[in-house]
């Protein structure tokens, strides 16, 4: 009897030890850095190998979209440092949320020699999307 | 109606605490009059909470905006039924949603256990419930009132997010926070037995019922969460490995770890501390969903921002999860078995292994989630994981549970034989082989989806061998025709079967998840009036542009023309929609089903010159996901429906 438990075991054990080496491959492969605007600009060293998500604010008056092409292009400013910009350029439908000043969430490559961020996933995050705001009412 | 519930959420708090004093005098002083009293304390935070619940229900029914959270998630113009729904929209409602239906639920324990009370258990079963109930409404009399007034009384409130007047509103929260509500009550059972120190041996049978309708809940919130982003949101897709999403899913994998294992310890009485420490667990990773939901710690589609409710939950989890595993290790002497599991080839072990990679994925979900936050510790870098992760870590992970759900029914109890097996795996194997064959001259070629249908072949044919081998000895037994003893069997050991279609309804879930993901078709096409696109099978032609306005909104709609292999189908029209109290618009999505294929439609934006963009989808055998997730439903209700003889639950 013990020594079919054993063999239990050890089946149980190669389990667990691929889902631990799944999870670090998974890691190593598929992992992002997050960053904020200013971070990548002060140093974009790493940011080569992996993509990099980065949040920041639309910056106002910066939007230009061309529907035909699908091709948005916009400055995001850092969220403590607004005088931290990069220029952003996104293939895509431009989000419902999408507005100057509204916050976002980018996912792709940063471009030092252009100070720019081709973004392959763009995230608008509306502030008041489930939370209900009464500072509106009082206006 | 404001004071009405002010005072009955009070009234409610200080009745569960009289509840627990009542129950902890009956057992210091061991007087049965002390505990029948705190049982009826129990009883009556279930009145009490739900005069609050009503009182909130009647604030949003009479427009009452003075207080805050009416004002925040409702406003005049919204329709009867969805100003019911804004009840739980936000967070302090969701609470007192919580505390009730708890309530409830601990009521029907109650009454369920009333001529049970001189049982050692029982009332350390009603302490714990006491005090998780007591938490709750502390939270909501202290710090997250529903019923807290705004300094004026505004002329409109904020209005319902337009996301959220949608019919899965109505279904979808209630029934996820039912499913993990429902699982305090098989949690208080085991806790109980561990506080009394007399393990009870039935406590698994007696709260079976309770355990299975939470997964039933549970898996409807699900998928009902899924459908909802699929025809509302617009952007495609039903899951994305949001943090809450997953924190929906983690409950729901341990819980069907846990229900699984029961049955072993039900039939062959080990694996006592496993279960334990499973239902512990399965609980905390509810209260770990709503800690997550609550605490704003990760960004989220579900962002309901910060509340400060976070480190609350943080602190009852932490005093469960420490309280549980000490509990759990000083009865360990008690719970542990001399039987154990005897071969690694056995049905018992199959169960073991299906347990372990249910907790991987649960443990990787879990892990994938709270990645952000552990990064820079582990790494040195602040590093973050999104769908890629999940997919890729729980893909082959999935595929391996999928396969032992096919070879579980296959092999016998304790240790089986090699002649037995080869009996019972030679259908399935060939069928499935067969079919991986067919299909990989059919031209799918990759991987994965190849071996996922070549599974769910597999599992599929074990299946319909357990059918009709039930009906075949059956009819060998009464000899019934075959077509009356197949009804019958499965009527009569409904909770077998019931299992087995809850499986069927997973690999057709399967089916479309595959379908979807690994042959989806996706185009955006900016297009002019009487512009066409393709896609797929199908021509679409931008026919037409309408506006109008409706009610609280003001709509755009397209006419969409569609030609399917050369042949005009009825047309399609998508909308977008501009809510009055809404700064940005919704997308209103235009489906064609079946279960070949959904074609998915949405116009994201509108130019000038009624120039519009489409975003054209095919998603492949999807349907069949959704018409798993009913098999999944019935196939539960159908194990959990009482035999008319003995009807006890608890």
């Amino acid at each position: 009897m013990k020594k079919r438990s054993k063999k239990t075991g050890i089946a149980l054990l190669l389990i667990l030890l691929g889902v631990g080496v799944l999870i670090l491959k998974g890691i190593s492969d598929t992992g992002v850095y997050y960053r904020t605007v200013s971070e990548v600009l002060v140093d974009n060293t790493l940011l080569e190998e992996r993509g990099v998500r980065i949040s920041g604010e639309v910056e106002g008056g910066t939007i230009t979209y061309d529907q035909q092409e699908l091709k948005l292009s916009f400055l995001v400013r850092d969220l403590e440092e607004p005088e931290k910009t990069m220029n952003v350029v996104y293939i895509g439908v431009k989000p419902d949320a999408f507005d100057a000043d509204v916050e976002v969430i980018l996912e792709g490559r940063y471009e030092a020699s252009q100070n720019t961020f081709f973004a392959e996933t763009l995230l608008a995050k509306c502030p008041s999307k489930y939370e209900g705001k009464t500072e509106q009412i009082e206006e | 109606m404001v004071t009405l519930g002010n005072l009955s959420q009070s009234a409610a708090f200080i009745c569960s605490l009289l509840a627990m004093v009542l129950l902890l005098i009956g057992l210091m002083r061991n007087d049965l009059r002390f505990i029948e009293a705190g049982r009826r304390a129990l009883t009556g935070v279930a009145v009490f909470a739900s005069m609050a619940a009503f009182s909130l229900a009647r604030l949003f029914m009479t427009d009452n905006f003075q207080v805050e959270y009416v004002a925040s998630y409702s406003d005049r113009a919204l329709p009867i039924f969805y100003k019911a729904t804004s009840f739980w929209a936000g967070q302090k409602g969701s609470l007192l949603f919580w505390a009730w239906v708890l309530s409830i639920y601990i009521a029907m324990v109650a009454f369920n256990t009333r001529k049970e009370t001189t049982r050692k258990n029982t009332p350390y079963i009603y302490l714990v419930l006491a005090a998780i109930v007591s938490f709750f409404f502390l939270l909501l009399i202290t710090v997250s009132s529903p019923f807290d007034l705004l300094a004026y009384m505004p002329k409109d409130g904020n209005g319902l997010n337009p996301m959220l007047q949608n019919p899965g509103m109505i279904f979808h929260p209630p029934t996820l926070f039912l499913g993990y509500i429902g699982f305090t009550i098989p949690f208080a059972y085991a806790i109980a037995s561990l506080i009394s120190g007399e393990i009870d041996p039935d406590w698994l049978k007696k709260t079976r019922r309770w355990n299975i309708l939470s997964w039933i809940f549970l898996t409807i919130g699900i998928i009902l969460g899924g459908q909802w982003a699929y025809v509302e949101l617009g952007w495609g897709g039903y899951w994305a490995w949001d943090p809450v999403e997953n924190a929906s899913f983690i409950p729901w994998l341990v819980s069907t770890a846990f229900i699984h294992t029961s049955i072993i310890q039900e039939r062959r009485n080990i694996m006592k501390v496993w279960n334990m420490s499973l239902i512990v667990l399965t609980f905390l990773t509810c209260i770990f969903g709503t800690y997550l939901v609550r605490s704003g710690i990760l960004q989220s589609v579900h962002d309901f921002g910060a509340t400060g409710l976070g480190g609350y939950f943080l602190i009852f989890m932490i005093v469960v999860a420490l309280g549980s595993i000490i509990l759990i290790a000083e009865s360990y002497g008690d719970l542990r078995t001399e039987h154990s599991l005897e071969s690694l080839i056995s049905r018992e072990s199959t169960f073991l292994f299906n347990n372990v990679i249910l907790l991987a994925i649960a443990f990787s979900t879990f892990f994938g989630t709270i990645f952000p936050l552990i990064s820079e510790v582990v790494t040195g870098n602040k590093l973050t994981v999104g769908e890629p992760f999940f997919n890729m870590v729980n893909t082959p992970l999935f595929l391996l549970l999928l396969a032992i759900t096919g070879l579980c029914p296959l092999i016998s109890w304790r240790k089986s034989s090699i002649n037995n097996l080869k009996q019972n795996f030679m259908y399935p194997f060939g069928l499935a082989f067969a079919g991986g064959v067919l299909m990989f001259g059919l031209g799918i070629r990759e991987f994965y989806p190849l071996v996922a249908f070549t599974l769910s072949i597999f599992v599929s044919a074990t299946i319909v061998l357990e059918f009709i081998g039930g009906a075949r000895a059956r009819k060998k037994l009464t000899g019934e025709v075959i077509l009356l003893a197949f009804p019958k069997v499965i009527w009569k050991l409904r909770r077998r079967y019931g299992g087995y279609i809850v499986h069927f309804g997973v690999v057709l879930v399967v089916i479309g998840i595959t379908g979807s993901t690994a042959f989806k078709l996706e185009k955006e096409v900016t297009l002019q009036r009487g512009g066409t696109m393709s896609i797929g099978d199908y021509t679409l032609q931008y026919k037409d542009f309408n506006s109008f306005q409706d009610r609280n909104r003001t709509v755009y709609a397209a006419t969409i023309g569609v030609v399917k292999d050369g042949k005009a189908v009825n047309d399609m029209f998508t909308e977008r929609r501009y809510y009055i109290n809404a700064k940005q618009p919704t997308t209103e999505v235009s489906l064609r089903m079946s279960l070949k294929e959904d074609l998915y439609l949405t116009m994201p934006m509108i130019g000038k010159n009624d120039e519009i963009t489409i975003k054209a989808a095919v998603n492949p055998l999807l349907g069949w996901g959704w018409l798993g997730g009913v098999f999944m439903v019935v196939g539960g209700i159908m194990a959990i429906i009482p035999s008319g003889k003995r009807r006890k639950a608890v």
